[in-house]
């Protein structure tokens, strides 16, 4: 815990650094996977700093600006009325209804996630919650996806937390998961070490001020389970057609499963 | 922490007795028993009247940490409790 309160801060930062800036590229594959449609129910898990709930946000947002765009064209003889009532349809409910709660268990991360929304913009669809992702604060069969990017691995009771995500999830939902996991290749799994264990708490010390914290972070994602292992305890908690997907050799992996 | 107003013009007070977003309703249960919570305006809590547990609201966003929470069976379940 003393870990996130120390990095939420320069949190962002220390992603851009550590990443080279390519997490943002895993964030936006994330979203693009879940390819969500406007009206969606999304609950983000330890989704501090609200990267994936930004970005769904700003999906939904475009899917619904093209579908209205495309109802438009295809109704060629429309009167002035009605094009004017599709164009107000657009600015009252640009969303579409969707919404994104974002829940995590550190007031300074939730904080910092609140005045990045103000500072871009991003009011409406758009809430946050304090809570466990053991012990999630939201009724049975609520929503229709569950995002933890980055999350899953500071979760002391991973299974519980999966066994949470299972039942906030409404029947026909999805869990997405994005997390560092396991490089196979023996080469790119020295180097990567190599930058791990050199690089990155030196980046810490530098950006932040915090060797410590971030070191921890390089340890925490070396004693995560990898792919297969990750799909078995996702299965575990009642999942279907689980799957994953490497990025980058396996550096991080996106699994999904469904509730059916 | 850097207190930059937004670009949305939303008001932002300081104050900790900002009520929550009302669409988050919908979805909050107590994390323990599952069970609805009422919310209670002039404390700025969430009660979960069962178990005797009211949960703050602070900065608008619901801290709904069991460890957090207060018990409110000292005095009968109702307006005017001490802690804000």
């Amino acid at each position: 815990y003393q870990v996130f309160e120390n990095v939420a801060e320069k949190y962002d930062v220390m992603n851009d650094s550590m990443s080279l800036g390519i997490h943002r590229v895993w964030k936006d594959i994330l979203v693009h996977k879940m390819n969500p449609s406007p009206g969606t129910l999304l609950v983000d898990v330890a989704g501090g700093t609200g990267d994936i709930a930004f970005r769904f946000l700003n999906y939904v947002r475009s899917v619904r600006e093209r579908q209205l765009q495309q109802k438009l064209r295809h109704h060629q003889n429309l009167s002035w009325q009605e094009i004017s009532k599709s164009y107000q349809e657009e600015k009252s409910n640009p969303l579409g209804d969707s919404q994104v709660v974002v829940c995590d268990i550190n007031k300074e991360m939730l904080k910092a996630g609140k005045q990045k929304a103000q500072h871009l913009g991003y009011s409406e669809g758009l809430s946050w919650v304090l809570g466990n992702a053991e012990e999630l604060p939201f009724d049975d069969d609520k929503f229709d996806v569950y995002t933890i990017a980055f999350g899953i691995r500071n979760v002391t009771r991973i299974d519980l937390a999966l066994q949470e995500a299972y039942r906030v999830l409404k029947p026909g939902g999805r869990f997405l998961c994005l997390e560092f996991s396991h490089v196979s290749n023996p080469l790119l799994s020295r180097l990567y070490d190599l930058y791990s264990f050199q690089v990155i708490p030196v980046l810490g010390e530098v950006i932040a001020g915090d060797w410590k914290s971030y070191q921890y972070l390089v340890e925490s994602i070396r004693r995560f389970p990898p792919q297969e292992e990750l799909k078995a305890m996702i299965e575990d908690a009642g999942f279907l057609k689980v799957d994953y997907q490497n990025l980058n050799s396996g550096i991080v992996a996106i699994h999904s499963g469904f509730k059916l | 922490a850097a207190g930059s107003r937004g670009a949305s013009g939303q008001e932002q007070g300081p104050e900790p007795g900002r009520p929550l977003e009302p669409s988050l309703l919908r979805f909050l249960v107590c994390p323990l028993s599952k069970r609805p919570l009422r919310y209670e305006e002039s404390t700025n809590e969430l009660i979960n009247e069962e178990l005797g547990i009211a949960y703050p609201i602070i900065d608008g966003i619901p801290n709904m940490i069991p460890e957090a929470a207060r018990t409110t069976r000292k005095r009968p379940p109702a307006e005017g409790s001490e802690r804000p």
